[in-house]
């Protein structure tokens, strides 16, 4: 038995241009949540500063609206201070790429068990439309009429490189899939990246419903090495695959890796008290 | 010259070898029932340049350095350039290395002064002995060790305590050595320290030396801390250091993360999940910090920085110390929101003021920084005992709504919990159910009930402490390291008292100005080039003050620069 989907609402709407690919990305988290029966007060979602992160107020979960490039290693934070809840980093193509690259390298090597929602419309659409590395090459943008100089990046090809525990790629305009891989993220020991290929009516208006519907391709859900992740990954002029691309079973936790935590049941939160300190005092001489 | 202590300098090639027999020595001249101060000078660079070790020894409490030095032992031909004019006019030069050659300068300076130099071949004294080439570090100390007139006995009980986990062959040819320096035919009776050397205490003596940082990281521990996130800058990171040696046995979690942004988001993110988390950095750290500081301020999540100072904007001088980051401290942080700012002197004010950190930053729900300075985090200090812990104090209570308007500012702050109420910490400007908000008066009031807390905060904190006569003349006035050697300048028989500041921000200036209209002479001694403690408390006062005393090369305040001031 779902949770009633209406619990994870706050009393406020969401307020996207129509047609923006964020309603359905957001009704996904909430479907997924609801889904695998985890209440909102067993959630806690990070959210970025975009107008994904304008979401925030929209989802009655704990939650932390922080800074612009911050939710991941916000989203750590939290996780590792209480491993019980449930916990999301949500965030758009230019926070991830841009101003917390580092955050996400680092957050998929350290391992930590948070799922990862990138929204990506492929520019930072909240301050106007400005280029992103994934806007496309030949494209003008806010402030460049000739297109930005420098090269387009693939994602996959910077989540790849790390190594993920998993890395699903899903598409704004598909709620069962994006609910289906978002639980996929949820349910998997570690660091899952969900890639979500957004719709922008307003700043990347080239690619409409159907210029997606014309290229994306679902893919399987099997075993692949990196190598043919790559493959399956990489996003050309004629084809975008949809699906978990890599999953990695293998790979421990952070806090599973933590020598000086192995035999303990309780989380950092329960653990908040006075320490004697005196045994360490007396060690000093 | 100070009367009341014996100081002894070694200087030498930078690296660890200088640093293991700082504390050597140290342990050993506390052991036998002194009060130290030691303190190091280094360079930013792992092999190569000079460095040296100071010890400060006195019968009672001391806690700073002195200028110069009463003997100095050269373990490096470079060093002797260096730190041969800190040593006092009559005073011993101890060396080791034949290629030690005094400048026509130099060898002026020592007549001038009355210094005795004093050679010693400590590595043929090692190798005849028994040892092996280094060990003629043991030789040369324990011909110090009999210059200052001490028993060889306390000396060799040390050594077996540093090298026990050596082995007995390394520890008994480091006996030999010792014996062997001890006994070294170079010794003359006239050269005996004991007379200028003070009594020493007669008791039993428990006490124990530690650092700064060292105080900051097991008063963190005990207040319940259970994760660190850093990233390393010198002088923060011997805290990083002992939570992470320590860490089998308090449990704490400890990340080394990728940069100081995410060090302090890591940090935000445990706390408002409700553990309590450290981060400690320097300048250049703290700066990258700031943005998290004012989402810390607005979101109302608790958080705690220690910002451990070194001298200098940028890169600065990465190893030399100085107070140049309390106005950064104070001003940290884009918007206006609450914020508290605390300072740490020594030990016990290290011990206490991390734990009373995290009580203010959960009973506020506001940003608190810890300053510290590289003169106290990375010096050693004698202490008895640890004051008596803080009750542990988290302010939450359950309420409706996370922001709700309340007299005191302060809104209903709840763990989150799988049977309580979610709730939306923002950053935007929001109303109290946490919505965001662009209405001019929920804006304001908003604001208004942030900086309520401040005013609350304030009306709770403590004026500053006055140290010395109050009915003397001369009030100096300060906060970090000035204490230190202000109050042993005190102890001297300065005729001077002092106004000390603990808590910076918001900031009390009831005592002070007291001070100023009974007439009492002021006169501010900071570490820095500005006067950074004097213009926050203009700034809260409204008072100009005309004196100041300022020291910004990157050497600490020492005894003499106090001594000196004309009173
Ligand atoms: C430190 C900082 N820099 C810049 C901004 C301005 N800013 C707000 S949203 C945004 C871009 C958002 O782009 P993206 O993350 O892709 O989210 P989107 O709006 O496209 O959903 C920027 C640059 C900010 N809020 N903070
Ligand atoms: S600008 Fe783009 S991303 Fe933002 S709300 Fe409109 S459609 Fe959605
Ligand atoms: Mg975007």
């Amino acid at each position: 038995m779902a949770i009633d989907i209406n619990e994870y609402n706050s009393k406020l709407k969401p307020t996207w241009c129509p047609g923006c690919g964020n309603f359905l990305i957001h009704m996904s988290l909430k479907k997924a949540l609801s889904e695998l029966n985890i209440t909102p007060s067993q959630t806690y979602i990070a959210f970025d500063i975009g107008c994904n992160g304008n979401g925030a107020d929209k989802i009655n979960t704990y939650a932390f609206k922080g800074l612009h490039g911050r939710a991941i290693p916000l989203s750590a934070g939290l996780h590792l201070a209480n491993r019980k809840f449930t916990v999301i980093a949500d965030l758009g193509d230019g926070a991830c790429f841009h101003e917390g690259l580092d955050h996400l390298i680092h957050a998929i090597r350290s391992n930590y068990d948070i799922t990862i929602i990138i929204h990506n419309n492929q520019n930072f659409a909240l301050t106007t439309g400005q280029a992103t590395l994934t806007t496309d090459e030949e494209k003008p943008m806010y402030g460049l009429p000739d297109s930005k100089p420098e090269r387009t990046l693939e994602p996959s090809e910077i989540i790849l490189s790390a190594n993920p525990s998993l890395y699903a790629r899903g598409y704004s305009g598909d709620m069962q899939q994006m609910t289906e891989l978002i639980k996929a993220g949820i349910q998997n020991k570690g660091c899952s990246v969900i890639e979500i290929m957004q719709l922008c009516p307003t700043y990347n208006e080239e690619c409409t419903p159907q210029w997606f519907m014309q290229r994306i391709h679902k893919i399987e859900d099997t075993n692949r090495t990196l190598e043919e992740a790559r493959k399956v990954g990489t996003i050309t002029d004629e084809s975008i695959n949809t699906g978990i691309i890599y999953r990695n079973t293998q790979l421990k936790t952070f806090y599973e890796l933590l020598e000086n935590r192995k035999d303990t049941q309780t989380e950092l939160v329960d653990e908040v008290k006075q320490y004697d300190v005196q045994k360490l005092f007396d060690q000093f001489k | 010259m100070p009367a009341n202590r014996y100081c002894i300098k070694l200087g030498g090639e930078s690296g660890q070898g200088i640093n293991t027999l700082g504390i050597l020595l140290s342990k050993a001249i506390k052991s036998i029932g002194y009060n130290i101060f030691s303190y190091r000078e280094y360079p930013s660079l792992i092999k190569g340049g000079v460095a040296s070790y100071q010890i400060d020894l006195a019968s009672k409490y001391i806690a700073s350095s002195s200028k110069s030095c009463h003997i100095l032992v050269i373990l490096d031909p470079e060093a002797v350039h260096e730190y041969l004019h800190s040593l006092n006019a009559n005073g011993i030069l101890l060396y080791d290395d034949k290629q030690v050659v005094f400048t026509q300068e130099e060898q002026d300076w020592i007549k001038q002064n009355n210094v005795h130099t004093i050679y010693l071949d400590s590595q043929t004294i090692a190798i005849n002995a028994g040892g092996s080439p280094i060990m003629s570090n043991i030789v040369m100390t324990s011909f110090l060790w009999k210059l200052l007139g001490f028993n060889p006995e306390d000396l060799t009980n040390i050594v077996k305590e540093i090298f026990a986990s050596k082995g007995d062959d390394v520890i008994n040819k480091n006996i030999l050595c010792l014996n062997a320096g001890y006994n070294a035919s170079e010794f003359k009776n006239e050269y005996l320290q004991n007379t200028l050397i003070p009594e020493q205490l007669k008791q039993e003596n428990s006490s124990k030396i530690l650092t700064g940082n060292d105080a900051i990281a097991l008063g963190a521990i005990s207040a319940g801390v259970r994760a660190y996130y850093g990233y390393p800058m010198t002088p923060a990171t011997t805290i990083f250091k002992y939570l992470g040696n320590t860490y089998k046995e308090t449990g704490i979690l400890i990340k080394q993360a990728e940069s100081e942004i995410t060090a302090v988001q890591m940090a935000l993110g445990s706390m408002a999940m409700g553990t309590r988390a450290l981060t400690a950095t320097s300048g250049g750290g703290f700066d990258l910090m700031q943005e998290t500081i004012s989402c810390a301020g607005i979101t109302e999540t608790p958080l705690v920085i220690v910002l451990a100072q070194r001298i200098g904007a940028g890169t600065g001088v990465p190893t030399w110390t100085g107070s140049s980051d309390i106005h950064t401290a104070v001003k940290s942080g884009h918007g206006e929101f609450p914020k508290t700012v605390l300072c740490v002197s020594d030990v016990q004010s290290g011990y206490i003021l991390i734990q009373q950190a995290f009580n203010i930053a959960e009973i506020y729900q506001i940003p608190v920084i810890v300053l510290t300075e590289k003169q106290i985090a990375e010096s050693l200090f004698t202490v008895e005992t640890l004051p008596q812990p803080l009750q542990i104090q988290r302010g939450t209570y359950d309420g409706e709504s996370r922001y709700t308007i309340t007299n005191t500012g302060i809104s209903p702050r709840w763990i989150p919990s799988f049977d309580k109420k979610p709730y939306l910490n923002t950053s935007d400007e929001h109303n109290q159910n946490s919505q965001s908000t662009e209405n001019a008066e929920e804006i304001k009031a908003m604001s208004d009930k942030r900086m309520q807390k401040h005013a609350t905060l304030l009306s709770n904190l403590p004026e500053p402490t006055l140290y010395g006569d109050p009915n003397v003349p001369t009030v100096l006035v300060g906060c970090g390291s000035t204490k230190n050697p202000v109050i042993d300048a005190i102890n001297e028989g300065m005729n001077i008292a002092y106004l000390h500041y603990e808590y910076i921000f918001p900031t009390k200036t009831q005592a002070l100005m007291n001070l100023v209209s009974s007439g009492k002479r002021i006169i501010f001694v900071e570490n820095n080039q500005t006067g950074e403690l004097g213009k926050i408390l203009t700034e809260a006062s409204g008072y100009q003050f005309k004196e100041k005393v300022l020291k910004y090369d990157g050497r600490p305040l020492f005894l003499e620069d106090i001594l000196n001031i004309q009173i």
